[in-house]
């Protein structure tokens, strides 16, 4: 209890005053004037520039706490051992205070250049919260102004930090920066998105990687210290928008400016808890749920880490997947094992998978080519093609859909191939292990039994 | 008609210097097209089988040199490509260009138009690197042929510029690199419209530089499409000034009556038009093929479709490389399973005979072009899709099974044949749909006959408000701005009432999540493509239909024939837009039975026997000719009918098939059919018959409504003529009249069949049988909008009447055959005199015709606005 009064009083001492964001601005903020309901509704003060006016909404939230980027998770977040990445982005990523959280409200999803970016939200770390600072534009004449605004902020902090930012958010803004053939686009010096690492880690669990599904079930809602009970449903964000601007009611959109700022602090929560589950050389079992870990097992050996991969799969084993996800995973396991060229271990893992039905044809195929390259038993080889094919023959879907048609019987070409090859092998061997071989290979080879 | 029959030519060809091999392949190709020629005319005993037969003398090459200006790589690389100079007109037209004029170049098929072209924008990219260069072609594969050609020349010129194809084909992750490194961008109107105009921004750079515009093939965008494209044009120079430039254009255009005004009207600024010819060509022999008459009295004819056949097939006997031209998908597929079953190939060896239409894959089409170009491929039946400029090298022969509708295609197809040295022979056998044989039957109306023109109606409201929503899309629209010549300030208004647009400090800004472009299609009604799946074996992707025809042919148990092959339609998935096929060997195909029903919307204007109502119409001219003979006639002989024109819905919905037998064409079975309506808002000009005239007719029931929709098939052949348009482009239907005459949105639906204009197929009876009191007969536009050709009908409807009459009393047939009021089997047995009586009525209303309207064979459609 005293702990928590003291980071309390702590982070109070630490607060921000507002005189000291304004100063770095280039606007002039001032309060919005009476006849102005829209900024008396979402709390704005009236900012500006040499463009004119737009809204600008400042807050400081003291959750979700600053957390101090670990150098290996931020790595695997941004590719930072990628040759290609420059030493301004090295530099700029690795000094969190050039960092800037960022999410819009647009007028659709559809891109191009006829949708606009109305509000935009930004956030960075400050005095171990967060300040938030959002730029609403009450009208589309007041784009310039927003733009130019957001333009400076870029500038001071080159790092973007987003979710689905890097497909959706920057690309429009970047159409909007061009748009306006007066503010040049802002040059970023980095981009983490989170969307792409999260879908890898909890796609398997939650099914949806939407940041509210990420807040509920991921971060911990209870503890973040905002609830989305009321929150509104954002696809009907544009029409909000729309009916404000045809003198409809302005009230929806506190709700917007709402949905914003949740969305800001989710995304910094949620790369703090990446951060963590990214940083630690193996993450304690009994708080990450096994999906979860053989998600991120997956998501390292996307980026280039086999052995943290491996180690994450192995855990994810031992504590336990549902059935349709163990055998997968212990084809990842095998194949991670067969790249190190373990291919004992991998023959063991393909032959607990077997019988699955899924996984088992992908199984019995390298099952055949692990006999005849590496055990150097056409015999066994042709049993498993055999099995192979005839698994694939059972697995045929039903269904009209001509891709996954076109697929299996691809692999039943390949399959087919195969086992001619091993068969003319074996017509050239001995005559006395020919024939009984060749027949019992047109059946179910007995020794599967036994790995069942 | 005799004297035309000479079939040898009295001068012997004169040609541009060739080597001997060359001479001596011409002179046997020579032979070979005369020998045919006069299997022909020995065939012909009556002479009324080959109605004309035109030589057109070989033409020597007219030469120029590159202009000095021209950078000495890019001559050096022509060079090497074999061309040492242009020819006269490809060097006036880089001049032109080098002049910083908007030009439109007009030259017949195989003369050099590339050149005309690349060689002026190739040089401004070698002379300056940061030079961007736009080229449209109206199909993807055009742009694939150019795309060959400019590798080609870049190779010789070692790289030094960027030339890509932007198309629907182009992968996502190779677009960047196009944005940014394409001196040359090769892609087509409707990627311009959804792919690049929407998305501007990512192509700042080329924007920036945009120095020229080169439109391909300009006559194709004609009508609808031409209306659309000019409107695209309109957003794209839009989006051209945004940045900072003002692009030069640079047109080619096959012969038409107007290029330059066609040019001008798209570009919306002067157009310099260039007509002259350098290049050379060989000689040529024009045949008109009228299949023999079977029976006189009805009038019928052998089935041209057979007669092509036969005709293609002497010409491949003689092994002389042959194009074939259909007008449908369907009797291409039917040609081609004839003239496979004539040639037939050993087992393993691929067929020498090859089908080449849309809806054919990309890969297999460019494996046929490949195959007519190295001469692997000896025949090719096509639909119009080879009518355009895609290269697949010289052909010997030409044959058109059925008039292809327009003058100007009809010279674009015969091209195919005889490129540039050589014999060559184009012939075309008509069907006997009325215009075929009124054409067949008067050679020097078509030989005699400037080609059509070319008109487009941008500012039709329909068309442009949707361009208007991708405008805004692209660039909130100012104030000030204009775009066609239409009430800018009011549409943006009533845009923002409709909550498309906000109006924010004196700019139009969209405001909708849609992304307007993707629902505008500037082809056809809908932008969907049905994918046609064949499921005997492996489920296999063989081809893919648009949205309007997929209701025609894959609606279930239909036969739908691809490259010879039929297939039974065995499911059609709508909501998943495919069709699942299993091939069949049958003696049948199918035909499907479309209903049509024509709901009068408003009215624009009405003119009865005594008097014209001009209904609110604001701008709807009535020559004041006829206006004043109608007022003229005196009231007591008021004859019972009226004309009109104005906005109709048109509903039409495919409700059954026929089965018809291979060779004989007899209807062998039907099927009923549950598909969805299609509707349309369209424009129509009709004629109303009144019950007193319709009872004053001494026929029975069955022969005045067999007379009406005689009457209605010769009006509609006569009307295309007229409008000099693709009779595909005028829809028919009979309907009820608005049981109220005041009352114009009453319910005055009655179902008729609306009879394809260029079907020989006997239609069915039933729709015949009803019943109609006071009927009204529609002509429509067949597009959504309208294109503009009822205002014109309704000025011109008296000499439509003069002509239409013509037509039915001059031929010779005994009770009505397709040449006039269609075939006599259809009909009840005295509907062509029903018909002829119903006409006689309908002049009496006025028949004090002015001189000039006599004269004035084409009917002014420019004059119209809506």
């Amino acid at each position: 209890m005293t702990a928590t009064l003291d980071k309390f009083s702590r982070i109070a001492a630490l607060k921000p005053v507002l005189a000291r964001s304004a100063a770095s601005l280039s606007a002039s903020l001032s309060p919005p004037d009476k006849e102005d309901p829209i900024a008396q509704l979402i709390g704005a003060q009236v900012a500006t520039n040499r463009f004119g006016e737009h809204l600008s909404v400042s807050n400081w939230f003291s959750t979700p706490e600053f957390v101090e980027p670990v150098p290996t998770s931020l790595a695997l977040l941004s590719h930072m051992r990628d040759e290609a990445l420059s030493r301004r982005a090295r530099t700029a990523l690795s000094d969190p205070t050039k960092w800037l959280f960022l999410d819009t409200e647009t007028t659709g999803l559809a891109g191009g250049t006829g949708t606009y970016a109305f509000l935009v939200g930004l956030a960075w770390w400050d005095a171990g919260g967060l300040q938030v600072e959002q730029f609403f534009m009450r009208d589309f004449a007041e784009e310039h102004s927003l733009l130019h605004e957001l333009a400076a902020r870029i500038s001071q902090r080159p790092v973007l930090v987003t979710f689905n930012g890097k497909s959706f958010d920057w690309p429009l803004l970047e159409n909007r920066f061009t748009m306006t053939r007066a503010i040049a686009v802002p040059r970023l010096a980095a981009h983490l998105d989170l969307l792409h690492p999260a879908r890898a880690v909890w796609k398997l669990r939650l099914g949806s990687v939407r940041l509210v599904e990420l807040e509920r079930h991921v971060l911990d809602a209870p503890r973040l210290g905002w609830r989305r009970d009321d929150d509104i449903a954002s696809a009907l964000i544009p029409q909000f928008y729309f009916d404000y601007l045809r003198g409809g009611s302005s009230r929806p959109l506190v709700g917007v400016v709402r949905h914003n700022q949740m969305d800001l602090r989710g995304l910094a929560a949620l790369y703090a808890k990446m951060n963590s589950l990214l940083g630690q050389d193996s993450p304690s079992s009994d708080e990450v749920p096994s999906l979860d870990l053989f998600g991120l097992s997956r998501f390292l050996l996307r980026r280039g880490e086999p052995d943290r991969a491996q180690s994450a799969c192995v855990q994810s084993i031992n504590l336990g997947l549902p059935c349709d996800v163990h055998a997968r995973a212990r084809r990842e396991l095998a194949q991670m094992a067969k790249r190190r060229g373990d291919h004992e271990r991998a023959a063991t893992l393909w032959h607990e998978i077997i019988s699955d039905p899924v996984e088992g044809i992908h199984a019995c195929e390298q099952l055949a080519l692990y006999y005849e390259r590496q055990r150097k038993n056409p015999v066994r080889a042709a049993e498993y093609a055999n099995l192979a094919l005839a698994k694939l023959r059972r697995s045929r879907p039903h269904v009209r859909d001509p891709f996954a048609s076109a697929r299996v019987s691809l692999s039943e070409t390949r399959l087919l191939r195969r086992i001619a090859r091993l068969e003319r092998k074996l017509a050239s061997s001995t005559e006395a292990l020919k024939a009984p071989l060749l027949s019992a290979a047109k059946h179910t080879p007995p020794n599967t039994a036994k790995n069942r | 008609m005799s004297e035309s029959l000479a079939v040898r030519p009295a001068t012997s060809p004169v040609g541009a210097a060739s080597s001997p091999l060359d001479r001596a392949s011409r002179a046997a190709s020579l032979t070979l097209v005369h020998e045919v020629l006069e299997s022909f005319a020995s065939r012909d005993i009556h002479g009324e089988v080959l109605t004309a037969i035109r030589h057109y003398p070989a033409r020597a090459a007219e030469w120029a040199e590159f202009p000095a200006w021209i950078n000495p790589n890019l001559v050096a690389a022509y060079a090497a490509k074999g061309i040492s100079r242009p020819y006269t007109h490809q060097a006036a037209a880089a001049e032109s260009v080098h002049a910083g004029k908007n030009v439109v170049i007009v030259t017949p098929t195989a003369s050099g138009k590339t050149l005309c072209y690349n060689l002026p924008v190739l040089n401004a990219v070698l002379e300056t690197s940061d030079t961007r260069a736009l080229y449209l072609f109206p199909t993807k594969a055009l742009a694939q042929d150019q795309l060959a050609e400019l590798y080609d020349l870049n190779q010789r010129l070692d790289n030094s510029f960027g030339v890509f194809t932007y198309d629907g084909d182009t992968p996502a992750d190779a677009r960047k690199a196009i944005r940014e490194k394409g001196h040359i961008v090769l892609t087509n109107p409707d990627m311009l419209h959804t792919g690049i105009l929407p998305h501007h921004t990512r192509w700042t750079h080329l924007f920036e530089n945009l120095r020229y515009i080169v439109i391909d093939e300009l006559h194709t965008y004609r009508g609808v499409f031409g209306s659309h494209l000019c409107n695209v044009l309109r957003r794209l120079r839009r989006i051209a000034r945004f940045y900072g430039r003002d692009p030069q254009f640079i047109c080619c255009s096959a012969t038409i009556a107007n290029p330059g005004e066609l040019a001008s009207r798209l570009l919306e600024s002067e157009v310099e038009v260039l007509s002259s010819n350098g290049a050379p060509a060989a000689e040529k022999t024009f045949v008109f093929y009228n299949p023999p008459v079977v029976n006189r009295a009805l009038g019928i004819r052998r089935s041209y479709i057979n007669e092509a056949s036969r005709v293609t097939q002497e010409f491949l006997k003689h092994d002389l490389q042959t194009i074939l031209f259909a007008n449908s998908r369907l009797h291409t597929e039917l040609l081609l399973t004839y003239l496979q079953q004539a040639n037939p190939q050993p087992p393993g060896k691929p067929d020498t005979i090859r089908g080449y239409r849309g809806g054919y894959l990309p890969g297999e089409r460019r494996e046929i072009e490949r195959g007519l170009r190295d001469g692997r491929i000896r025949g090719v039946v096509s639909t119009s899709a080879l009518e355009l400029g895609i290269d697949v090298g010289s052909l010997d022969a030409s044959v058109m099974a059925g008039y292809p509708g327009t003058i100007a295609a009809t010279w674009q197809r015969a091209g195919r044949a005889g490129r540039r040295s050589g014999s060559s022979c184009a012939v075309l056998v008509a069907s006997s749909a009325p215009l075929d044989q009124f054409i067949v039957r008067h050679p020097d109306y078509f030989f005699g006959n400037t080609p059509e023109h070319a008109f487009i109606q941008p500012d039709n409201l329909e068309i442009l408000i949707n361009h208007l929503k991708c405008a805004a899309f692209e660039l909130p629209i100012s104030s000030d701005e204009r775009f066609g010549d239409v009430d800018l300030p009011d549409l943006c208004a009533r845009l923002a009432e409709a909550g498309f647009l906000h109006r924010a400090a004196d700019h139009y800004h969209w405001t909708h999540e849609a992304y307007p472009a993707d629902t505008i299609s500037l082809r056809s009604v809908t932008s969907d493509n049905f994918v046609i799946i064949d499921i005997t074996g492996e489920p296999n992707v063989i081809g893919e239909v648009d949205f309007p025809s997929a209701l025609v042919f894959v609606h279930e148990k239909a036969i739908y024939i691809h490259g010879g092959q039929q297939y039974h339609v065995e499911h059609l998935d709508f909501k998943e837009r495919k069709a699942y096929v299993k091939r069949v060997d049958v003696d049948y195909y199918t035909d499907a039975i479309r209903y049509t029903q024509v709901r009068i919307l408003d009215p624009a204007a009405t003119a009865t026997a005594c008097k014209t109502v001009i209904l609110p119409a604001p701008s709807a001219p009535c020559e004041g000719s006829e206006a004043k003979d109608l007022n003229a006639k005196e009231g007591n002989d008021r004859s019972a009918h009226s004309h009109s024109h104005g906005d109709v819905l048109v509903r039409s919905q495919v409700v059954g098939f026929k089965k018809i037998k291979f060779f004989t064409h007899e209807n062998v079975g039907a099927g009923q059919l549950e598909l969805p309506e299609n509707e349309m808002h369209t424009t129509s000009y009709w004629i109303t018959l009144e019950r007193p005239l319709l009872e004053s007719l001494p026929y029975s029931v069955s022969e005045r409504q067999s007379g009406m929709f005689g009457l209605l098939h010769a009006l509609a052949s006569i009307a295309s003529l007229l409008l000099m348009c693709d009779p595909r482009d005028l829809g028919t239907a009979i309907g009820e009249r608005p049981p109220s005459p005041d009352t114009g949105t009453a319910e005055p639906v009655i179902l008729s069949e609306a009879k394809d204009l260029n079907s020989a197929m006997p239609n069915s009876k039933a729709a015949a049988t009803q019943e109609f009191f006071e009927p009204n007969l529609y002509l429509y536009d067949a597009y959504p909008g309208g294109i503009g050709f009822s205002e014109p009908l309704f000025r011109a409807h008296h000499l439509l009447l003069l002509r239409t009459r013509e037509l039915i009393s001059a031929c010779p047939c005994d009770s009505g055959c397709p040449s006039c009021v269609g075939p006599a089997g259809d009909l009840a047995p005295r509907a062509k005199q029903a018909a002829l009586t119903i006409l006689d009525r309908l002049l009496r209303g006025g028949n004090d015709t002015s001189e000039q309207e006599m004269n004035g064979e084409m009917i002014g459609l420019r004059k119209d606005s809506k």
